[in-house]
């Protein structure tokens, strides 16, 4: 269960996140919509405890992320961007995770399986296209076979068959109980994975419920979407 | 503390030695410094047989590449601190430890476990080299008497490699990093002695020049000088507050 | 011309120029006020024997401003040190936007030439009031042959910078190796003790376009051995080598290598 509550940010004069509040529960596929700069990482970035949040708070399963016992067992995050240094093989990137968490060798070669990334494992980070970078991020993410997930613009990059697997994938992950929290703004893609939407906008949230009651009247979510985060038509929820 | 918790420290030192030595910078640069440190050895060796015979000491000549020498573990202690920010790696790092103090300090760590044999190996061999090129001309000098000053230089530079490690962290930044700590170690540093003799006593504490006593043979000819526990006492301080200081800022800032 | 212009933007949006125009702009001066602090003691007690040489140590060890500048034109094109960025590197949108890879280098040393030009100026002012400020009455007059002299050394050497980098693409070993030459314990001085042949290496020899005497502290063996003329020409001839062999390597070497 990820639970946020009230959390507000400021960077300089500039308020990122005003007062947003929002949970992902256990079983379901949370998606995290909003235009690009209106706080979706920030906030997935505070909740992970990078960054720190001027007020309010993000828990995970009711603590904060950096009193977690076990991290890495506890939540899988892939953020954007690779998330490893260019001069490192894949390889050696999980493998000092791994060490880091005490889990084994053999788990990351099982990961890398699974990302389907084995064949590129001994390659340098920096010759990775941005599709691999993003299986790397997931096989991170996935070492400690977590039971909370968190990603940022997962399918940013991947191929069709990436996509469609990580879609089969996150299900499954939801269907066995697991929390699974992913930012977008492929609103197609979403539509077809989630079960609850979020949405921000500015630094607030708009809209927040199941699927079909964010939709409600609207012909799509995207068309939901366009609706809630225009400017025209803010104060529609 | 718990069993766990001890078990937590040694996970965590190990993934940081993992993201030291699967760095191929970091033994780029450590091998660089091994040559380079026997070239020097070799020009200071032929400059010093050029002088007047006899009067040369073997430590001397074999300890004056130390100058240089100390760049390669600036370098090297940047790196280690610095390479966490290329590609986003700060991230990894602090989803899998979120504890920023301890995963910082366990960098430093490992940080020492790499540096103090690969420092000893690299001063002792240019002593070594000066030693086999030098026996003849030189005052022959007791195997005792080399292991005080070369466990000095070990010291000296294992202290510098961390102080740069702190101020990499503070600055995130390689070049900038790189600029401050070569103009102080390279510039500052030795003009003020220069042009500053007045204030010569205070400059002792100071890290470059208190940490040069470890290694420096004593000469008679200077007042004011540190012995080399004094000189490790400074730097030990210098070093230590600077990581400190690290620590507190990782520990507020955003990532 | 579009070319140079695009240079010079990128590197004034560098936040690490600002670094090499502070230390470019102030260094030298403060040095420069330093030595002339000493010399005024040594005028008073009647021992002075270098005054023309005041002011000029400045002007060498400020050098190290476009040392950074020259590594920074090229370092920033490959280096990805951001929280933010996957693995992008700026030198792909560079080569896309400029064609010509020959035309990128020319615009890149010629953005970088003008800022060495522009900087040592601003370096040479302040140097000269600093001096004046601190000697008064004392203060040398500063030759005009002389500062071209410290003009030239500071591009040429702001060049080698830029075409080292280009050949190693990693900022920190021009950075280290040419910092650590400029400064007090200069290579060029320990190889002149072993081999005489040290006269004709680029910073040593470039040195001698403005630097005269043999009694400074940087050169306690600085025998002059070229005129200020030969001096700028062997430097010159080393920038032109380093620079083709920078430009070969660059023309062929795949952009991902």
């Amino acid at each position: 269960m990820l639970t946020i509550n009230n959390l507000v940010k400021h960077r300089g004069n500039q308020e990122i996140l005003s007062g947003i509040s929002f949970k992902a529960r256990p079983g379901r596929v949370t998606g995290f919509l909003g235009p690009n700069g209106a706080g979706k990482s920030s906030t997935l970035r505070i909740l992970l405890g990078l960054d720190r949040a001027t007020s309010g708070s993000a828990l995970i399963n009711g603590k904060p992320f950096a009193e977690l016992h076990n991290p890495l067992a506890t939540v899988g995050a892939a953020l954007d961007g690779f998330g490893a240094h260019r001069m490192r093989t894949g390889r050696a990137h999980l493998r000092w995770i791994a060490r880091a968490a005490g889990l084994s060798n053999s788990r990351v070669e099982e990961v890398l399986e699974i990302v389907g990334l084995t064949n590129a494992a001994g390659k340098r980070v920096g010759k990775y296209s941005l599709g691999m970078g993003r299986r790397l991020g997931m096989a991170a993410a996935l070492l400690g076979d977590p039971k909370i997930l968190i990603l940022d613009e997962p399918v940013n990059g991947l191929d069709p068959e990436g996509i469609r697997w990580i879609r089969t994938f996150l299900r499954e992950r939801a269907q066995s109980g697991n929390t699974v929290l992913l930012s977008s703004h492929l609103m197609g893609e979403l539509a077809e994975t989630v079960d609850d939407v979020v949405i921000i906008k500015h630094g607030t949230i708009v809209a927040d419920g199941t699927l079909e009651e964010v939709i409600g009247n609207h012909s799509t979510l995207e068309e939901a979407f366009f609706t809630l985060t225009s400017e025209i038509a803010g104060a529609v929820v | 503390m718990s069993v766990s918790s001890s078990r937590k420290i040694t996970q965590i030192l190990g993934a940081e030695l993992d993201k030291l030595v699967t760095l191929p910078l970091i033994g780029l640069t450590l091998m660089g410094t091994f040559i380079l440190n026997l070239a020097l050895a070799a020009a200071f060796t032929s400059a010093g047989l050029q002088g007047a015979a006899g009067t040369q000491s073997i430590l001397n000549i074999g300890l004056a590449s130390m100058g240089y020498l100390k760049a390669g573990f600036i370098i090297l202690g940047i790196l280690a601190t610095c390479s966490e920010y290329t590609g986003g790696q700060i991230r990894t790092t602090l989803t899998t430890i979120p504890w920023r103090g301890f995963q910082l300090s366990a960098k430093h760590l490992a940080l020492v476990i790499i540096t103090i044999p690969v420092a000893f190996i690299i001063a002792a061999s240019g002593i070594l080299y000066t030693f086999i090129m030098m026996r003849d001309t030189a005052e022959v000098i007791e195997i005792d008497t080399m292991i005080k000053p070369l466990l000095g230089a070990t010291g000296y530079l294992t202290l510098t490699t961390l102080l740069s490690a702190a101020i990499g962290a503070l600055l995130r930044r390689t070049t900038p990093a790189l600029v401050v700590l070569l103009g102080y170690y390279f510039i500052v540093s030795p003009l003020t002695r220069v042009f500053l003799p007045s204030i010569k006593n205070y400059l002792n504490f100071f890290p470059d020049t208190a940490g040069s006593y470890m290694y420096m043979p004593p000469s008679s000819d200077e007042l004011n000088v540190l012995t080399p526990m004094q000189g490790t006492g400074i730097s030990m301080i210098w070093t230590l507050s600077f990581i400190t200081v690290a620590i507190v800022f990782y520990r507020k800032r955003d990532a | 011309m579009r070319a140079f212009n695009a240079e010079l933007s990128k590197l004034f949006s560098l936040p690490g120029i600002w670094l090499a125009f502070l230390i470019g702009a102030i260094a030298p001066a403060v040095i420069a006020a330093l030595d002339s602090i000493a010399e005024k003691e040594e005028i008073i007690a009647g021992v002075s024997t270098r005054l023309s040489e005041v002011g000029y140590i400045g002007l060498v060890l400020g050098v190290q401003g476009v040392i950074i500048l020259g590594v920074l034109a090229v370092s920033s094109e490959y280096l990805t040190e951001s929280s933010e960025s996957g693995g992008g590197q700026q030198i792909t949108t560079s080569l896309t936007v400029v064609s010509s890879r020959l035309h990128f280098l020319l615009a890149k040393a010629g953005a970088v030439t003008v800022i060495s030009i522009l900087l040592c100026i601003v370096a040479i002012m302040t140097t000269v009031s600093a001096t004046h400020l601190v000697l008064g009455e004392y203060a040398p007059a500063f030759e005009w042959q002389r500062l071209i002299g410290a003009i030239c050394y500071w591009t040429f050497t702001a060049l080698l910078a830029l075409g080292i980098t280009l050949l190693t693409k990693n900022g920190i070993i021009p950075l280290a190796v040419l910092m650590i030459n400029s400064s007090v314990v200069s290579f060029s001085v320990l190889l002149y003790r072993v081999t005489k042949l040290a006269v004709y290496l680029p910073d040593r020899a470039g040195a001698e376009m403005f630097m005269f005497t043999s009694d400074t502290f940087t050169g306690s063996l600085f025998v002059r051995y070229n005129t200020p003329f030969t001096g700028g020409l062997v430097m010159l001839a080393w920038v032109v080598v380093i620079f083709i062999a920078a430009a070969i390597v660059f023309h062929r070497r795949d952009v991902a290598a």
